[in-house]
């Protein structure tokens, strides 16, 4: 008996891995930010009753303006899952470029890309950010794409490392040999054999890029006409609801930036540690 | 002559993705007081993991099975707490790559005196002038600058000097040294080979020497003991063994010495994942029979001398 | 002092490319780039603007503002603020220091316990306790510092009245200040800590299938031993690289932190800049904070030529 409850123990601890319950969380948000138009009680704009306390009508109560809270959540979820994702596809797309090529053909371009990489990752990235966004008009996108801009460089270097051990191993000497075209063997040998790292650091990106927008955004720095948690945190805090224990106002969106980011962390964590495994056993 | 060692049907198994790697298989021999036994075989055959083995250094995904009895106790069966002892201060290991085993953010002269430190209490300077002399006897030209120096800044052979003078700091009954002559030129071999009669004079140890190169087994050894896809082969006096090789694996390995016209073993060892039925070296025995292919014949007694093959049976 | 002479370019280069992004911005912005450059929300008449444009040299061809302004960079000079009456740099550096009591502080703390807690981890990686432990400190790791600070707030403070709700300090007397820091420097130890440990739990995972590890082991050392005379150190330098890397990033967290406790320091002041527009006190930030990764950066590389002794030999 207890050696069977054993038995189930390393079960549910090995073969249902963390990385699922990551997935369940975050295909949950995804489901959300998907229908959010349907399943959201009311219009995020609509107007009712400002300040009222969770109801069966409203089960989180309305804001300073008289909007479903609720409905705003989930509206909410679709623009910072939207930042997220945008900026860390950007953030990728440009880090796997540059750490490719400076990986692949070294010299003089891996010195040069690698100097623009290392001094980019010295700027303090959110205090720019806060500049570019104070003088431009505020809008989710810009600072999706502000962040994509700034985010790659972290990803550059993993992948120029990366593939300056793959260029080196001999399948693609061999490669090489038999006169294949570079750009043949970045896209069949190098990419397939990078992805299953690249996927987790695009994962922790995205968790990344999320927690930036929430904190230019409760700067009050974010988009008026689409308002993400950041927003709704920065205006539950600049209204008082922290002073007037309006818990059901500020504790969802934050709960809600902590769940994502989290169960993006435990998928990045959960795959990394996995590699972590493999290379002892090998 | 007792035995100081004496290692009895040991296997070990490696779990991996691939499947179980079945490293060594039922092996057993005897290490005698005083002596020098050559562990030789081609590479990847399973010396180093016996090595490791006895000091209990395998990594977690190793079964190991067997006896391996130091002074009538059995290594395999001890707590951490006495296998702790048991390292370094009974029996030590210089590592097959020297320059890996070293930590490269320390002084030379440190890690030499870490043993004297931990298990002697000595206090840090005797410990470091200690390290020096030890140098010193491991012929190294200016002992207190190298001390001083770290890893990278000497060369392989320097560094596997270092771990021999390390392997002597608390005089152990037993010294291991996996491939001490690896990538070392001639000379340099010359010198090692040097090294060790300093080292077996001075400290009346045991010494077990593993290698490919039959020439430092030769120099070396009293006995020798021939490995091939995790299971010895023969062992013999070094004297008989160089006069009159009876396993046709043995004949072979001699054929490769210069003096024989250094004719190098052809072929590759079997795979440890899918082994091949019957005695592991039948595929490239030239007197392979019908019965090699079946079922691996056991060890017995030739003459004083043991060898695993049906020739003998 | 150990440091090579390729990164110190980088980083004389990561300076002048920082400054000039600040000379670049206010002009190339949409907008007019007085404006862009004063700040808005505060009122002046044609004249005095017409003044302050040629005392800013704005009428004169780019080449020619841009020598100007490496003249004021040289000359410590960032700007005025026409709101709170001053020069940036000194406002700037009257509120750093109550920042840096934030931040210091937690540096410290958060590396010793988040070192050790990593290293703990990490040595014992598959064991449950591990698991569980790292699993609280992504926790802490998926929280962003102010949403952190809003519920500590109302927890501690709003709640059960242990700690002020507001400001930086009443009296100024030591127990004072420490009463109205330690919330918050609690949640950036809390924070930088989750950082630490992940940082360290790997590097310690990575360290320890050393070889180098197992001739420890066979040195006859217990695995305390291991750790603390072996694993440790060589485990802790990727922690310094990223500590320095990640300054900027640091500093943010301890900035929105600030914002929600109304203290005294660079985040309150840059939040009060966005409110009105002072635009002015954002670049100089910007800059100070620049400046600040930077030394870092190069502080951390002298102590690595102090640390490990493969560097600065040129191997
Ligand atoms: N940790 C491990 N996991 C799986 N297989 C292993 C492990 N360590 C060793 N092996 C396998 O065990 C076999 C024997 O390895 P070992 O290192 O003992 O060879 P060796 O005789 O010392 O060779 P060499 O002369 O090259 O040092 C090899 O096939 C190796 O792949
Ligand atoms: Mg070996």
């Amino acid at each position: 008996m207890t050696h069977h409850i054993e038995e189930l123990k390393k079960f549910t601890i090995n073969k249902i891995n963390l990385s699922l319950i990551g997935i369940f969380i975050f295909s949950v948000f995804l489901f959300v930010a998907i229908s959010a138009d349907i399943i959201s009680p009311y219009g995020p704009w609509e107007r009712f009753e400002p300040y009222s306390s969770p109801s069966s009508d409203h089960l989180l109560g309305t804001n300073d303006m008289g909007n479903d809270i609720l409905s705003e959540l989930f509206h909410g979820t679709r623009v910072s899952l939207i930042v997220g994702f945008g900026a860390s596809i950007i953030a990728t797309a440009i880090g796997i470029l540059i750490g490719l090529s400076s990986g692949y053909y070294r010299g003089l371009v891996d010195e040069i890309l690698m100097a623009i990489t290392d001094i980019s990752l010295m700027i303090p990235r959110i205090p720019l950010i806060i500049i570019l966004a104070a003088l431009l008009r505020p809008s989710f996108v810009i600072i999706m794409l502000l962040i994509g801009l700034l985010w790659w460089p972290n990803i550059a270097r993993v992948v120029r490392s990366l593939t300056l051990q793959i260029r080196d191993s001999p399948f693609i000497l061999s490669s090489k040999s038999l006169g294949f075209r570079d750009r043949h063997i970045i896209f069949s040998d190098i990419i397939p054999n990078i992805i299953y790292i690249i996927i987790p650091k695009f994962m922790l990106t995205i968790a990344s890029a999320m927690i930036s927008e929430a904190s230019i955004s409760f700067l009050g720095l974010g988009d008026p006409t689409m308002k993400s948690w950041g927003m709704m945190l920065n205006f539950a805090f600049m209204k008082g609801a922290l002073i007037n224990e309006m818990w059901w106002w500020y504790l969802p969106p934050g709960l809600c930036i902590v769940g994502v980011v989290f169960s993006l962390m435990i998928i990045g964590f959960a795959l990394e540690e996995k590699d972590n495994t493999e290379e002892v056993d090998e | 002559m007792g035995s100081i060692l004496e290692i009895r049907e040991l296997s070990i198994v490696f779990s991996t993705v691939i499947g179980n790697v079945y490293a060594v298989n039922k092996s057993s021999f005897n290490l005698n007081n005083n002596e020098t036994l050559a562990l030789v075989g081609e590479t990847g055959c399973g010396k180093s993991v016996i090595a490791n083995s006895i000091m209990r250094l395998l990594p977690q995904n190793a079964k190991v099975s067997g006896k391996i009895m130091y002074k009538g106790q059995d290594i395999l069966k001890m707590s951490e707490k006495e296998i702790e002892k048991i390292r370094q201060q009974e029996i030590s290991i210089v590592f097959q790559n020297p320059s890996m085993s070293l930590n490269p953010l320390q002084k030379i002269g440190d890690q030499i005196s870490e043993p004297l430190l931990i298990h002697k209490k000595m206090n840090k300077k005797d410990a470091f002038n200690k390290s020096i002399d030890l140098l010193r006897t491991m012929g190294f030209q200016n002992p207190s600058k190298t001390a001083k120096m770290y890893p990278h800044q000497l060369s392989g052979g320097m560094n596997q000097r270092v771990l021999l003078a390390i392997s002597m700091t608390l005089n152990p009954s037993i010294i291991i040294a996996d491939e001490p002559t690896k990538g070392l030129d001639n000379i340099l071999i010359t010198d090692m080979i040097e090294e060790f009669k300093t080292l077996k004079r001075a400290n009346e140890s045991s010494l077990l020497i593993i290698t490919h190169d039959l020439s430092v087994a030769r120099e070396l050894s009293d006995r020798i003991a021939i490995m091939y896809s995790g299971d010895i082969l023969e062992i013999s006096e070094t004297e008989s063994f160089f006069n009159n090789p009876l396993h046709p694996y043995s004949k072979i390995l001699l054929d490769s010495l210069p003096e024989r016209g250094f004719n190098p073993p052809k072929g590759t060892s079997p795979s440890m994942v899918n082994i091949p039925k019957g005695c592991k070296f039948h595929p490239r025995c030239p007197y392979v029979k019908k019965e090699c292919t079946e079922k691996v014949p056991s060890i017995t007694s030739h003459n004083g001398r043991q060898v695993r093959c049906y020739l003998f049976l | 002092m150990k440091i090579n002479s390729k990164k110190l370019i980088r980083y004389l280069l990561a300076i002048f490319v920082i400054f000039s992004l600040n000379f670049i911005i206010p002009r190339a912005m949409p907008g007019d780039p007085l404006t862009n450059l004063l700040g808005e929300d505060f009122h002046m008449t044609e004249e005095t603007l017409q003044e302050l444009t040629e005392q800013m040299g704005l009428d004169k061809p780019l080449h020619l503002q841009y020598i100007d302004y490496w003249g004021n960079v040289f000359r410590f000079d960032f700007g005025y603020t026409y709101h709170l009456k001053g020069p940036v740099t000194s406002v700037i550096f009257s509120r750093m220091k109550w920042t840096l009591l934030l931040v210091l502080p937690s540096i410290i703390l958060s590396s010793i316990i988040g070192s050790l807690l990593g290293a703990f981890s990490g040595i014992k990686s598959s064991k449950k306790v591990s698991k569980m432990l790292t699993l609280t400190e992504l926790g802490f790791y998926s929280t962003p510092t102010f949403f952190l600070s809003l519920i500590f707030l109302y927890i501690f403070s709003f709640k059960f009245g242990l700690f002020p709700t507001k400001g930086f300090y009443t009296t100024g007397s030591l127990f004072d200040i420490l009463h109205h820091f330690f919330l918050p420097i609690t949640i950036m130890t809390l924070f930088l800590n989750s950082r630490n440990y992940m940082i360290m739990r790997g590097s310690v995972i990575q360290e320890k299938s050393k070889l180098y590890v197992v001739y420890a082991k066979a040195k006859g050392l217990s695995e305390n031993q291991i750790l603390f005379r072996h694993i440790f150190k060589n485990s802790s330098l990727p922690l310094l690289t990223i500590l320095a890397l990640d300054f900027g990033f640091i500093l943010t967290g301890a900035l929105l932190i600030e914002i929600v406790f109304s203290m005294n320091g660079m985040g309150t002041l840059i939040y009060d800049a966005l409110l009105s527009r002072d635009y002015p006190i954002l670049y100089g930030a910007f800059m100070i904070i620049s400046l600040m990764v930077v030394l870092a950066n190069a502080f951390v590389d002298i102590l690595y030529g102090i640390i490990d002794p493969r560097i600065g030999d040129g191997t």
